[in-house]
């Protein structure tokens, strides 16, 4: 058991706190493991859905970093609900670095 | 049938009345058929194949969001060589080495372990690792049939690209083009429904010679592994719940290797000779991707909307494993449900003006060509990047690509599982550079 913290927030906007993350483990699969709504990691972390779609919080974006190519193209997939803070959170490693970060989860393209 | 029927037109009433998707007329154009059924009764009975065709957007998400309610488990092994199922697995038995159930057609936790195994082999990075293999390989089947100036896009181009992806990734032979392509065909006629008992038997036969081909591969890295995924998957360790590590029997490994080479190779193919048809038939679509060539964000959402408007696969099965109410209607438990992707893909309401080619769709990634939930095709990154490689080097080189057959005189492959063209004879001139 970790010793990382993650702060999220589910999209109907209930904010939940974890505070037992191991490095190396996706934000992805932190939500996956709690049950956070709206995150469903169908493609299971491989960059290939846009099923894990977060918005980092402001503050945490420099640390956390941009998207590359890669998974910039799937973000635009989702492109109505995409902003300048979206990442996919199955590409985002949990490290010493992130302790805290805070991400809310991004709603479903609409119809 | 939902309130909706009032608006119907008596011709729309007429299909959900007497069409069937079991009716290779409706199989090739069915887009009629599928409005007529979102509109008027978007979770429909169809008798003749007794399975009820979800056709909604919404609905099919509802189902995919389930997967313990709506099992691909009894969907999918009830419907392969659905009434001629004793036979088929018999002949498997005796003459094929084994019958091996898809072991990743099944259902929650066991699919989960199952499933993480495939997932790393594609994930959309590791796939990107691939692009220059599969752009020498596009490039090595356009330039063989350049300068003739006609080809069958299926039988030339399309087939032979996926098949050579695949088989160097599993580690196979190359030279075995039209037995992997048979092989392929047969093994998806067990889930079209259309096949007679004569059919049946011969595709069992195809796949009887197909499992013993590859259960002699999978021997040999069994004593000698290599760099390729029949090694991976005969040495594979599934981490358990519990801490301990399984590894998987022989017959699931058979399965998923089989699974490998056949999942992929066919319905890429099939989203490539629809890149072909739409390029000979609309000019616009040719002009689209003239024009993005070079944008790789512009090639990604081409993509994207050519299996939009086109998914490869039709409709794959679940059936309920309690009574559930899906879209208005109370389905009882071991219900079979066709969850018909080719419809949602064109619903109106999530998509305007759906047979449109529109790159700009906000919400492209909204389309269910490779499924959705914990089934989402698992080497959908692979297949997508086989047909960007092949439009980008199609426009590179190709041009006034143009049918040489009415588009009324394409034929397609009768089945409910899938909307494949046979054969695509074209002309083209080579682009000069």
């Amino acid at each position: 058991m970790g010793n990382l913290t993650v702060t999220m927030t589910d999209v109907k906007g209930e904010t939940s706190t974890f505070s037992d993350v191991d490095e190396g483990v996706s934000l992805m699969e932190v939500a996956k493991a709690h049950g956070v709504e709206g995150i469903f990691g169908d493609c299971g972390g491989g960059c290939s859905c846009a099923t894990c779609h977060v918005y980092v919080s402001t503050d945490w974006m420099a640390k956390v970093g941009q998207p590359d190519d890669i998974e910039f193209g799937m973000l635009d997939m989702v492109s109505d609900v995409q902003q300048e803070n979206s990442r996919l959170s199955c590409q985002i490693k949990m490290s010493a670095e992130l302790d805290g970060v805070e991400v809310t989860v991004a709603p479903a393209s609409a119809y | 049938m939902s309130a909706d029927s009032a608006t119907l037109t008596p011709a729309e009433q007429e299909l959900i009345a007497s069409a069937t998707l079991a009716d290779p007329a409706v199989q090739a154009q069915p887009h009629a058929f599928y409005r007529a059924l979102r509109h008027g009764d978007p979770v429909h009975l169809d008798p003749t194949l007794n399975s009820w065709l979800v056709t909604r957007h919404e609905d099919i998400l509802a189902v995919q969001a389930d997967p313990l309610t709506f099992s691909v488990n009894k969907g999918y092994h009830t419907q392969q060589a659905r009434g001629m199922q004793d036979e088929y697995q018999d002949i498997l038995r005796r003459d094929g080495g084994g019958y091996f159930p898809d072991a990743i057609m099944s259902d929650p936790p066991y699919h989960t372990r199952i499933r993480k195994l495939m997932e790393n082999a594609f994930t959309a990075h590791r796939v990107k690792d691939l692009e220059p293999r599969i752009q020498e390989t596009v490039v090595d089947l356009l330039e063989s049939v350049a300068d003739k100036g006609a080809a069958d896009a299926v039988k030339e181009i399309a087939v032979p690209l996926t098949i050579r992806v695949i088989v160097e990734q599993l580690g196979l032979d190359h030279g075995m083009e039209d037995k992997i392509s048979r092989w392929s065909v047969a093994v998806t006629a067990q889930i079209g429904r259309m096949q007679n008992r004569e059919q049946m038997v011969e595709a069992a036969r195809e796949i009887c010679d197909l499992q013993h081909y590859l259960i002699g591969k999978m021997r040999a890295r069994e004593a000698n592994p290599g760099e390729d995924m029949i090694s991976d998957i005969v040495h594979a360790k599934i981490p358990m719940p519990d801490g301990t590590v399984e590894t998987l029997t022989f017959d699931e490994a058979v399965s998923l290797v089989r699974a490998m080479l056949i999942a992929g190779n066919d319905t890429t193919a099939t989203a490539i000779s629809n890149l072909f048809f739409i390029l000979a038939t609309r000019p616009d679509v040719a002009q689209l991707l003239k024009d993005s060539v070079d944008d790789e964000r512009k090639m990604t959402r081409f993509v994207e909307e050519l299996l939009r408007l086109e998914p490869p696969v039709r409709a794959l099965s679940r059936m309920t494993t309690r009574e559930v109410e899906l879209g208005g209607i109370t389905l009882p438990e071991g219900a079979h449900l066709l969850l018909v992707y080719g419809s949602a893909n064109d619903q109106e309401e999530v998509f305007p003006d759906p047979r449109s080619f529109d790159i700009d769709r906000p919400n492209i990634g909204r389309h269910v060509a490779f499924g959705g939930g914990v089934h989402r095709c698992v080497g959908l990154a692979l297949a997508r990047m086989e047909v960007k490689v092949m439009a980008r080097e199609i426009a590179r080189r190709m041009d006034n690509i143009k049918l040489a057959i009415a588009p009324e005189d394409v034929r397609f492959v009768p089945t409910v599982a899938t909307r494949t063209i046979e054969k695509l004879p074209i002309t083209f001139t080579r682009r000069s550079a």
